[in-house]
C-alpha cells in the first residue's frame, strides 16, 4: 500500500508543486494520474520512490517511510519508467540495456536471463537483441524503457506517459500487459493525457490540478463530471462526450451503456 | 554544479548595466581578462577582482554572483592544491614562494570567474550574439556561440532527470571505490551526450525548416548603438587598464 499524508513540496519556495496530498493506492490497484501540465503529476510520482522526499508530511510504501530510505532500495520494489526512453537508454546492445536494472540489484545471473527473454518476447524486441538501443524507432525505444523496467519486476510499476508515439496496436497490448501484470496482484500507476486509453482500461482515478488533488474515483464517475475535466484542462473521453451531446441521463464512458441509454430514449421519444 | 552554473545565466534585469551595449561590456571584459592573465603580483589580481564589486551593485545581481564565486569553491581548491603541488616539488623549493603562487593562481581565477560571472548575468544571448554580428563575426558562428551558452541550463536540468532515470533502475551513483565511480556516470553520460546529438539534430532540422540559410543577407530587427554611458564605461575601462598596466611599465610590478 502507498500512503501519502499531508505531502507538500516545492522547487521555488513559495510556489508549491504538490500541496497538502493525501492518497492511498491500494496493493493491486490499477490506477491513473490524470490532471493538465504542470499539475504535479510527475512530482507526485516521484515521491513513491523516493527520487523526491516530501518537505512536509510524509510517503509511506508498504511499511517504508520514503525519508529513511534510499532510491535504489525503494527501486527495487517501485519501478518508475520516465516519459522520454532517451533519457535512460545507454547500453551497447538492446539485451544489456534490459538486464540493467537486475545487474544493479545483483539478482542471480540464470534469473537475468530469463526475465530478459521474457521481456525481448513480450515486448516483441527479440529481434533487436544484439542491436543498440538507439538505433531503434521512436515507438521500439519507449517499449525498451518501458520493459527495462518491467523485467525486473517491481511489485509497484509507475508509467509516465507510456502510450505517446504508440500506435493503436501497441496501445491495446500495453493495456492487456497492465491488466495481466494487474491481475497478477502488481500496483500500476500511469500517469497521462491519453484520455481513451483511461476510460478505455483503467478503473480508477486520481485527478490533479495545480498541486492538489482534485477528485479520486472510479473511472465512471470522474470523468462524466463536466466541472472536474474542465478544472484539470482534460478533454473528456468521445463517448463522455457524446453522452453529453445527446443529453443522456447517465453520461458514461461504456459503450453499452451509451447505446442501450441512447436507443432507450429514442423509442421514449417515439411514444 | 547547477548552482554555479546559474550564477552565469542571463536574468533580464532594468539596471544601466544590463542595458548597456555588449560591445561596451565586451571592452571591458577582453580589458581585464588581459590583465589578469598578465599579472600575478597577488595585490593587482585582488585588485582586479575588486573591480567587478561596483558592476555587481549596480546591476543588483548579489545573490546571483555570489553563487559563481561560492560555487567555485571547489575548482579555486583544486587550482591552489595543484600550484602548490608543483611549485613545491620543483627543484629550488621555496615554502613561502610556492604558497604565494598558488594564492595569486587561485585569485586570478576567482577574478576571471567574477569577471564573466557579471558579463553573462547581464547580457542576454541575443544581445550578445547581435553585437557579435556587427563586429563582423559571421553569422553562424555567433550563431553557434549563442546556442552553446543558451542549452547549457537546459543540459543542467536533462543531466537531473537522465540521473533520477537511472537511480531510479538502482543505480548507486555513490557506490564504490574511485575507479567505481567514475564509471557510474557512463549510464548517465551516454544518455546525455546522444539526446543531445538528437536535439542538435532537431533544431538543425527546425530552423532550416523556418528558412535559416535561405537568403546570404540577413536583416536585424535591432540595432545596437552605443550611447553615452557606453561610451564612459569603455572609457573608464581603458584609463583602469592603463592605470594597471602602467605599474608593470614603470613600477616594474609584474
Amino acid at each position: 500500500m502507498i500512503t501519502f499524508k499531508d505531502v507538500s513540496y516545492s522547487y521555488t519556495p513559495g510556489a508549491y508543486a504538490l500541496q497538502n496530498i493525501s492518497l492511498i493506492i491500494g496493493d493491486g490497484e490499477l490506477v491513473a494520474v490524470l490532471g493538465e501540465n504542470g499539475a504535479g503529476k510527475t512530482t507526485l510520482v516521484k515521491h513513491i520512490n523516493g527520487l523526491l522526499k516530501p518537505q512536509s508530511g510524509s510517503v509511506i510504501v508498504g511499511d517504508t517511510d520514503t525519508k529513511k530510505s534510499t532510491v535504489a532500495n525503494l527501486a527495487r520494489r517501485v519501478g518508475l519508467v520516465f516519459q522520454n526512453p532517451d533519457h535512460q537508454l545507454f547500453a551497447e546492445t538492446v539485451e544489456k540495456e534490459l538486464s540493467f536494472a537486475m545487474v544493479n540489484f545483483g539478482m542471480p545471473p540464470e534469473e537475468v536471463t530469463k526475465r530478459v527473454n521474457w521481456a525481448l518476447e513480450e515486448f516483441e524486441l527479440a529481434k533487436y537483441k544484439e542491436k543498440p538501443p538507439f538505433l531503434l524507432s521512436g515507438g521500439e525505444r519507449k517499449r525498451l524503457a518501458l520493459a527495462s523496467v518491467l523485467s525486473y519486476d517491481p511489485q509497484t510499476i509507475i508509467l509516465d506517459e507510456p502510450t505517446t508515439g504508440q500506435d493503436d496496436r501497441q496501445k491495446t497490448r500495453m493495456a492487456n500487459l497492465f491488466k495481466q501484470l494487474n491481475s497478477d496482484g502488481k500496483t500500476i500507476i500511469v500517469v497521462t493525457h491519453d484520455m481513451e486509453f483511461v476510460a478505455n482500461f483503467i478503473p480508477r482515478v486520481i485527478l490533479i490540478s495545480k498541486g492538489k488533488v482534485l477528485a479520486e474515483g472510479p473511472t465512471e464517475e470522474i470523468l462524466t463530471q463536466k466541472e472536474y475535466l474542465e478544472r484539470a484542462s482534460l478533454l473528456p473521453p468521445q463517448l463522455v462526450d457524446l453522452s453529453w451531446k445527446l443529453s443522456l441521463s447517465k453520461p458514461s464512458i461504456s459503450f453499452e451503456k451509451v447505446t442501450s441509454e441512447a436507443l432507450r430514449m429514442l423509442e421514449e421519444s417515439r411514444r | 554544479m547547477s548552482k554555479m552554473l546559474s550564477g552565469f545565466e542571463f536574468r533580464r534585469g532594468t539596471t544601466i548595466f544590463h542595458k548597456m551595449d555588449p560591445r561596451a561590456k565586451l571592452v571591458y571584459i577582453v580589458l581585464f581578462t588581459a590583465l589578469s592573465v598578465i599579472f600575478l603580483n597577488i595585490f593587482v589580481l585582488i585588485a582586479i577582482f575588486f573591480s567587478t564589486i561596483p558592476i555587481v551593485l549596480i546591476a543588483r545581481i548579489n545573490s546571483k554572483w555570489w553563487q559563481s564565486i561560492w560555487g567555485s569553491k571547489f575548482f579555486i581548491a583544486m587550482i591552489f592544491l595543484f600550484n602548490f603541488v608543483i611549485f613545491v616539488f620543483s627543484p629550488n623549493l621555496n615554502l613561502m614562494s610556492a604558497l604565494l603562487t598558488a594564492t595569486s593562481m587561485s585569485i586570478r581565477f576567482l577574478a576571471l570567474i567574477s569577471i564573466f560571472s557579471v558579463f553573462f548575468l547581464t547580457t542576454s544571448p541575443e544581445d550578445l550574439t547581435q553585437s557579435m554580428v556587427q563586429l563582423k563575426v559571421p553569422y553562424d558562428y555567433a550563431l553557434t556561440f549563442n546556442m552553446a551558452m543558451r542549452f547549457v541550463p537546459t543540459l543542467s536540468r536533462e543531466t537531473q532527470i537522465i540521473m533520477d532515470a537511472q537511480k531510479s533502475r538502482g543505480l548507486e551513483m555513490e557506490k564504490g571505490n574511485l575507479i567505481q565511480r567514475i564509471r557510474n556516470y557512463i549510464p548517465v553520460l551516454i544518455p546525455l551526450i546522444i539526446s543531445s546529438f538528437r536535439r542538435a539534430e532537431l533544431v538543425a532540422d527546425a530552423m532550416e525548416s523556418r528558412a535559416f540559410g535561405a537568403s546570404k543577407k540577413r536583416v536585424s530587427m535591432f540595432i545596437l548603438t552605443l550611447g553615452w554611458i557606453d561610451a564612459a564605461f569603455i572609457i573608464i575601462s581603458a584609463l583602469g587598464f592603463i592605470g594597471i598596466l602602467s605599474l608593470r611599465l614603470f613600477l616594474g610590478i609584474a
